[in-house]
């Protein structure tokens, strides 16, 4: 009494298809998620009902997956045990591929109703195979049903006179070109990248053995804490589902317990740009192992397993919408990190230490945001310093009471770290991202921290003074070599100071250097762009003030410099070091400059060799 | 030399953009010019721009992108036009944020660019694009109208922007006229999340808040601030939308904006642009004196950063403080733009005592 129909979906199902392959999904292997994905919820239904009716007590779900056939004749079988679809079912999720194509991805966006989503997570196999075969059987029903469905829109629906169980079978076709889909190997993979966390055995059965494929237990996914005692088998987990060996974690839970999850902390040091990729599950099935926004920026040391039921995935169910949800999510996740680091900070200062050396700027990250997590990892963030990389709170016991000095830019420590350091004065740099910013919180989080900031000049305070005597003494000298430097807007002072072996030394603002490249660049552009340059000089000419050359007058050809009489042999000498001190600092000579040494140099030679004569 | 060059850059690369970054190429790039290395110099100032523009140091990048135009006009077969054309573009979307650039000058630049495009084979759309962007941001607002009407009538090739940049800066300027209705209505594609790019819809989210809010969508306004705001916060390009959100939460949530303020001012004191940290100051005095108005009598944390900083400020000391910067940058940019559009616009938000 089998009795058989043909219809047409309504519908251009190699467009469909094509939407689905090449825009929506990043790969066919996802047919495996969406077939997964449609048993799951067939079971889910299924269990619900049993709620209700007596039918199903003691029901447990199951999946299994069955390779057979080989090359073109292989065949991929998917059977769950869940509600099974009757015949008007299959009516109404053939209706809703009907409307698939009309309203593309979005469809597949707002479609959440269990026959809609099986219809159309049941397209996306058509990208492995040209005819899908569906048997089922209601719980409801009883009655055995077949599908037929082929690419270009046809299908049939047949009733079976074979009494099938419960549940639903899906055969696929290996689609020529398909194959390595089909590999057991590949088959497995996929099953368990996708189902590891499902809560019901998923079993693949090859040339007659059968194995389980997913975790065989999952029920610590309701309490997270519980994790904590089982160290060794999460880390396996770890390096299982994320494939990298792990050697802490941190139990993530949100207060609802809707989502939970494991933050692995890295075992190696990583680039602040790198993408953060965390593994999320939705109702246990994977949406993503690339999603970026479950956790703050802050946390890019971590990589973590997410479970949640609360979010809502986009069409694709690759990623998640950024709503107040997530937002949520998001924080309190992102709570959970620091509370745990803040309580290691408490109980296991040496498991904190580890991690700050491995991920410090991550941790430096959360502590610009948060000063209650400033104010108890400060003292282990380490900063470079003229008394090398040390920890804040050695820093901060060296400077003894006194404010702690620090640079801003990388620039100007560089400028006076080796007279800082002659002189064992503690100057930390602060131009490395975040450090500049920490500094100057401190204060807030501890009044008695200072952090003060130092300028290349502030560094003369620590020069010695000449005495008056000496001051008369050279006073005619410094006019001439004021003179001489004047027109590269740098003016001269003479000091005492450690090493002696560095005869001058020169420094520079900020917006001084800014001048200086603005005023080489005017030489090497067009004439318009000059023009545009010079106008802006005005701007930064009212801040830039003058460089300053510091000579040492503790240096023996300083202060031979300073017995000289000659002006043009000083006013040649005072050129001649503040060339020397621009290529020591590798600034870049300007014409004029280039003008000045070389006027120098030959003043010297000329006057060597005169020397020379009259010997 | 070039080893240590090369170390820097990738050093750099290593970095999210901002001031440490800038540092360590400006270092590499010194060293470059003290060694004579044109090309790796050349190289070095396209990563300078490129860092320097997107992170709020518009001087750096006009200094360094001069000093490359000048070098590829030299020996212009030398280097890619491509890369150094599609820079142009960003230099003019900056070069009205500095109050000592004259308008001739500004238009010049704007001439030289037209000059330089059609020489490659680009057509007008980026030239009138910009006209209509520069028009704008010297509140010359009927003249933008004319240039939004000339350049969609132009096709788009390489060299235009984007679609949604575009579409961005045709919702600033109904933001602008004020024309609440338009504005919303052009922001549709971009809130829809049809178009999209690197700064969009960052800077277009901060636009719909106050028509939102002004037609009594209070709660659409909520969530476009909500997601807006955390599409820029950690992003120091987007002072301009930061200091919208600040103007929206003046009149939505006052107390929520100190939190704001808070957290962006010492971005706003180290920050090249006058125009940016201009929008900044005045949308921050805006909210204090609402707060201090109402009675509140919070005291804010000021950034170390500035001189008086260190100690916590009342609202009216704070308000004195920042309120002349505003105004006095508004005069600024007023007389170099020929109008008091500036002037009025802070006049609007900021109370007069």
């Amino acid at each position: 009494m089998s009795q058989t129909n043909e219809y047409r979906f309504q519908v251009n199902l190699g467009g469909m298809i094509d939407i689905l392959a090449n825009h929506l999904y990043s790969s066919p292997r996802v047919f495996i998620r969406e077939v997964l994905q449609n048993a799951t919820d067939a079971i889910t239904a299924r269990k619900e009902l049993g709620e209700t009716a007596a039918e199903s007590k003691g029901f447990e779900g199951k999946v299994t997956v069955e390779l057979s056939g080989s090359g073109e004749q292989q065949v991929l079988m998917i059977q769950d045990n869940g509600i099974g679809l009757s015949e008007e079912d299959i009516h109404r999720f053939l209706s809703i591929i009907g409307q698939s194509s009309k309203k593309g991805a979005d469809l597949l966006a707002s479609e959440t109703s269990f026959i809609g989503r099986f219809g159309i997570g049941l397209l996306s196999c058509f990208m492995v195979s040209d005819e899908i075969v569906v048997l089922t059987r209601s719980v409801k029903e009883g009655i055995s049903m077949e599908w037929r469905g082929k690419p270009d829109g046809t299908y049939t629906i047949r009733r079976l006179e074979t009494e099938l169980p419960v549940g639903t079978q899906i055969y696929l076709r290996c689609k020529p070109g398909s194959e390595f889909y089909y590999e057991p190997a590949q088959v497995e993979e996929s099953l368990f990248y996708y189902g590891a966390l499902l809560p019901y055995p998923v079993m693949l059965s090859v040339d007659g053995e059968t194995r389980r494929v997913n975790l065989p237990s999952t029920h610590w996914m309701q309490d997270p804490e519980q994790l904590r005692s089982r160290r060794g088998e999460v880390l396996d987990l770890g390096y299982r589902l994320m494939g990298e060996r792990f050697g802490d974690f941190i139990p993530l839970r949100t207060a609802s317990g809707r989502t939970g999850g494991i933050a692995f902390i890295l075992p190696r040091s990583i680039n602040l740009n790198s993408k953060r990729l965390h593994r999320v599950y939705l109702k246990h099935m994977l949406v993503s192992d690339k999603a970026e926004n479950v956790l703050p920026e802050w946390a890019f040391f971590i990589k973590s397993l997410i479970w949640t039921d609360e979010l809502q995935p986009t069409a694709s169910r690759e990623y998640f919408y950024e709503n107040e949800q997530l937002d949520g999510v998001r924080s309190e996740l992102g709570t959970c990190i620091r509370q745990e680091l803040l309580r290691m900070a408490e109980y296991e200062p040496d498991r904190l230490q580890h991690w700050i050396r491995l991920h410090e700027l991550s941790m430096k990250a959360l502590a610009v945001e948060d000063d209650e997590f400033l104010r108890i990892m400060h003292r282990w963030f380490s900063f470079e310093s003229t008394f090398g990389r040390r920890e804040l709170s050695e820093l901060i016991r060296e400077a003894g009471g006194r404010p702690l000095h620090y640079t801003s830019t990388v620039d100007e420590y560089r400028q006076i770290t080796h007279v800082a350091a002659a002189q064992s004065m503690l100057v930390i740099n602060g131009g490395y991202i975040y450090d500049t910013e920490i500094l100057e919180k401190l204060h807030w989080i501890d009044p008695a921290l200072q952090a003060e900031r130092l300028s290349p000049e502030d560094v003369s305070l620590s020069f010695t003074g000449l005495t008056q005597e000496e001051r008369e003494q050279y006073y005619s000298v410094l006019r001439v070599m004021d003179a001489a430097l004047q027109p590269m807007r740098c003016r001269t002072e003479l000091k005492r100071f450690e090493p002696a072996s560095l005869p001058v030394l020169y420094t520079i603002s900020q917006d001084a250097l800014t001048l200086r490249s603005m005023e080489n660049t005017v030489e090497e552009t067009t004439a318009l762009f000059s023009n545009v340059l010079d106008s802006l000089k005005a701007g930064v000419q009212q801040n830039a003030g003058y460089s300053t050359l510091y000579f040492n007058l503790n240096n023996p050809v300083v202060a031979r410099i300073f017995e000289a009489t000659d002006t043009q042999m000083i006013t040649a000498a005072t050129e001649m070091m503040y060339v020397n001190a621009l290529m020591m600092g590798h600034y870049p000579m300007n014409r004029s400059e280039l003008g000045l040494m070389n006027r120098s140099v030959l003043h010297f030679i000329n006057w060597g060799l005169g020397n020379g004569q009259n010997m | 030399m070039e080893d240590t060059i090369y170390d820097l850059m990738e050093q750099a690369q290593d970095l999210p953009g901002g001031a440490a970054k800038l540092a360590i190429l400006e270092e590499a790039a010194r060293l470059a010019d003290a060694s004579g290395l044109k090309e790796l110099a050349y190289e070095v100032r396209g990563e300078i721009v490129d860092c320097a523009i997107f992170n709020g140091y518009p001087l750096k990048a006009l200094i360094a992108f001069s000093w490359q135009l000048g070098q590829f006009d030299q020996t212009p077969d030398e280097y890619d036009e491509q890369e150094l054309l599609w820079t142009y573009k960003w230099i003019l979307g900056k070069v009205c944020s500095f109050p000592n650039i004259p308008k001739t000058q500004v238009e010049d630049l704007v001439e030289d660019m037209r000059k330089r495009y059609a020489e490659y084979g680009y057509n007008e759309r980026p030239y009138q694009y910009y006209k209509f962007r520069i028009a704008m941001d010297m509140g010359r607002l009927d003249e933008a109208r004319q240039y939004l009407d000339t350049f969609r009538t132009i096709e788009r090739d390489s060299m235009s922007d984007c679609e949604a940049c575009e579409q961005s800066q045709i919702v600033r300027f109904y933001y602008l006229t004020g024309e609440d209705e338009q504005a919303l209505s052009v922001a549709k594609p971009i809130l829809s999340g049809r178009m999209t790019c690197a700064e969009v819809p960052h800077v277009t989210l901060s636009q719909v808040l106050l028509p939102l809010y002004r037609q009594g969508e209070a709660d659409k306004a909520k969530d476009h601030h909500r997601n807006g705001y955390r599409l820029v916060r950690d992003d120091r390009d987007f002072l301009k939308t930061i200091a919208e959100h600040i103007e929206y939460l003046a009149v939505a949530d006052p107390v929520k904006g100190i939190e704001v303020v808070e957290r962006h001012l010492h971005m706003a004191l180290d920050y090249e642009s006058g125009l940016e940290q201009m929008y900044f100051y005045a949308a921050m005095v805006g909210l204090l004196q609402k707060l201090d108005a109402s009675g509140d009598s919070r005291l804010i944390r000021l950034p170390a950063s500035l001189e008086w900083g260190k100690e916590e400020r009342t609202l009216t000391e704070i308000i004195a403080y920042f309120r002349p910067l505003a105004e006095s940058a508004a005069a600024a940019f007023d007389r170099r733009n020929g109008n008091t559009f500036y002037t009025d616009w802070i006049g609007k938000i900021v109370q007069t005592a």
